[in-house]
């Protein structure tokens, strides 16, 4: 059998917002079920970073290679751009995104959002994709919420939702922006759950988290970002229970 | 019984034409109006100040004038062009420019402008992330626009799109004066021969109120649909 390509890597990412830097050369490389998780200040760039991954921000420089592809890009006045958005479309439909403050689509029910992408997207039929749809709601416990709107379920529903509607792509890597930080504390444990059944069927995901201990139990491996670099990266074990640098082992300690 | 001398049949027609202007306006300004939000929100220098002067000079000049700028100044420009044809290629036709054409065009032309402006309310109204997540599902910029962008935007463009409905169906009066005959243009002709102004003016006054009532209440009904999912239920 032959290899099959890496996932998601990318190379020396920079970017900066004006005159500030908020990313100097980063790198990753996920391999297929890795579980990789990136935490940091505020400010340390890790979103930026998640979001350089699906050109919802653009990077100044570096590399982006979506399972075995390398993203084009060329220079205009106004900076770097995809040389084809056609590509980037692609590439997008490959890496399914959950958000911070969820991002369901407010006019559609949770059944049709979930539907929406693999239909005009992928060009799946309505019906495969609603059956697809609905195995996966009952798989992230919200079977009965079909026909509910966004605005009519709670927070941490919405998060379970925007999984499965991130799930429904068959994504090759799921990429998650700080998944439980816009719930109440007793909804975050429901999410996480999903999460971490997740990682344990093999999973390509990235995650950019406050949960400690989501990082620590399921990461294959985390990477501390401070300003921009990294400044420690490698098992959790030896990251989170063992770390050398100095900024780390005060971010990990607790706070009173 | 009012007696309407034998009036009925042509404010019927009137009637219309006046409905017929305005939904023919109505949509050339919706598209105008459509073309002029995205202008104006565009990174491109050129189309972001040609939307601006657009949307400046038709709403600073009375719609009156406009009108009769454009119908006589149009069909002045349209003789030129075709003397030109005419001297320079031996080519010989002859353009009339059409009341009622010109009429939907000047309409349409005055209320894309203030269309543009609610709509371009509307669209900076839709919650970016909503857009994002479409982004980043692999939509195009046109399915980000056709699933996303306008069925969001429409709700808080409704509002805006009926006012200006409502104007733009009262603006419509003005078309007489192009010699089109609507039904204000009949109803002026009939109090005239029959001195009974009174009548013929309460008529018309009842059937633009019936079209605005109707309008009205279809107008609710699309707002209704398009703030599906944005009510919360507790």
């Amino acid at each position: 059998m032959a290899d099959t390509p890496i996932p998601l890597e990318v190379r020396d990412i920079t970017k900066r917002f004006g005159n500030t830097e908020v990313l100097k050369g980063l790198s990753l490389q996920a391999q297929k079920g890795d579980v990789i998780t990136l935490i940091g200040a505020s400010g340390s760039g890790k979103s930026t970073f998640l979001r350089c991954m699906n050109l919802l921000e653009q990077p100044d420089q570096g590399e982006l290679i979506v399972h075995g592809e390398s993203i084009r890009f060329k220079e205009t006045k106004k900076g770097r751009e995809p040389a084809d958005w056609k590509q980037v479309v692609n590439m997008r439909a490959k890496l399914a995104m959950v958000f911070q403050s969820f991002n369901l689509w407010a006019h559609m029910t949770l059944l049709e959002n979930i539907i929406e992408a693999p239909v005009h997207v992928l060009g799946k039929s309505k019906q495969e994709a609603t059956e697809h749809a609905r195995q996966l709601l009952e798989r992230v416990g919200l079977g009965d919420r079909a026909d509910y709107y966004p605005a009519q379920m709670s927070g941490g529903q919405q998060q379970r939702g925007a999984i499965a509607r991130a799930l429904a792509m068959d994504p090759e890597v799921m990429l998650f922006d700080e998944p439980t930080s816009a719930l109440d504390p007793e909804l975050v444990g429901d999410v996480l759950k999903v999460m971490r059944d997740l990682a344990e069927e093999g999973r390509t995901m990235i995650v950019v988290t406050h949960e400690m201990a989501f990082a620590r139990d399921v990461s294959t491996q985390v990477i501390y970002l401070h300003q921009g670099q990294v400044e420690e990266a490698g098992a959790p074990d030896q990251v989170l229970g063992n770390p050398s640098s100095e900024r780390l082992k005060q971010f990990l300690a607790p706070k009173h | 019984m009012i007696d309407l001398h034998g009036y009925g049949p042509r404010l019927l027609e009137g009637a219309l034409v006046t409905i017929e202007l305005a939904v023919l306006s109505l949509i050339l300004a919706v598209l105008l109006g459509l073309a002029t939000a995205s202008a104006k929100m565009s990174r491109n220098w050129v189309l972001h100040r040609l939307g601006t002067v657009y949307t400046t000079v038709i709403r600073g000049v009375p719609d009156l004038v406009l009108m009769m700028l454009l119908f006589f100044g149009g069909q002045i420009g349209i003789n030129m062009f075709t003397d030109w044809l005419y001297y320079q290629f031996d080519i010989d036709i002859f353009i009339n420019v059409n009341e009622f054409v010109a009429g939907v065009c000047t309409i349409g032309l005055i209320f894309g402008a203030y269309m543009g402006e609610t709509f371009r309310g509307a669209f900076l109204a839709v919650e970016s992330g909503q857009i994002e997540a479409g982004r980043a599902y692999g939509m195009s910029h046109a399915l980000v626009f056709r699933r996303i962008r306008f069925p969001q935007m429409m709700r808080h463009a409704l509002p805006g799109l009926s006012n200006n409905w409502m104007v733009l169906l009262k603006t419509t009066a003005l078309v007489s004066v192009i010699g089109l005959s609507d039904m204000v243009r009949v109803a002026a002709e009939a109090s005239k021969a029959t001195r009974e102004p009174f009548t013929f003016m309460i008529i018309v006054a009842a059937i633009y109120l019936l079209i605005a009532s109707v309008s009205e209440w279809g107008f609710a009904r699309l707002q209704k649909r398009y703030d599906v999912g944005f009510e919360e239920v507790n």
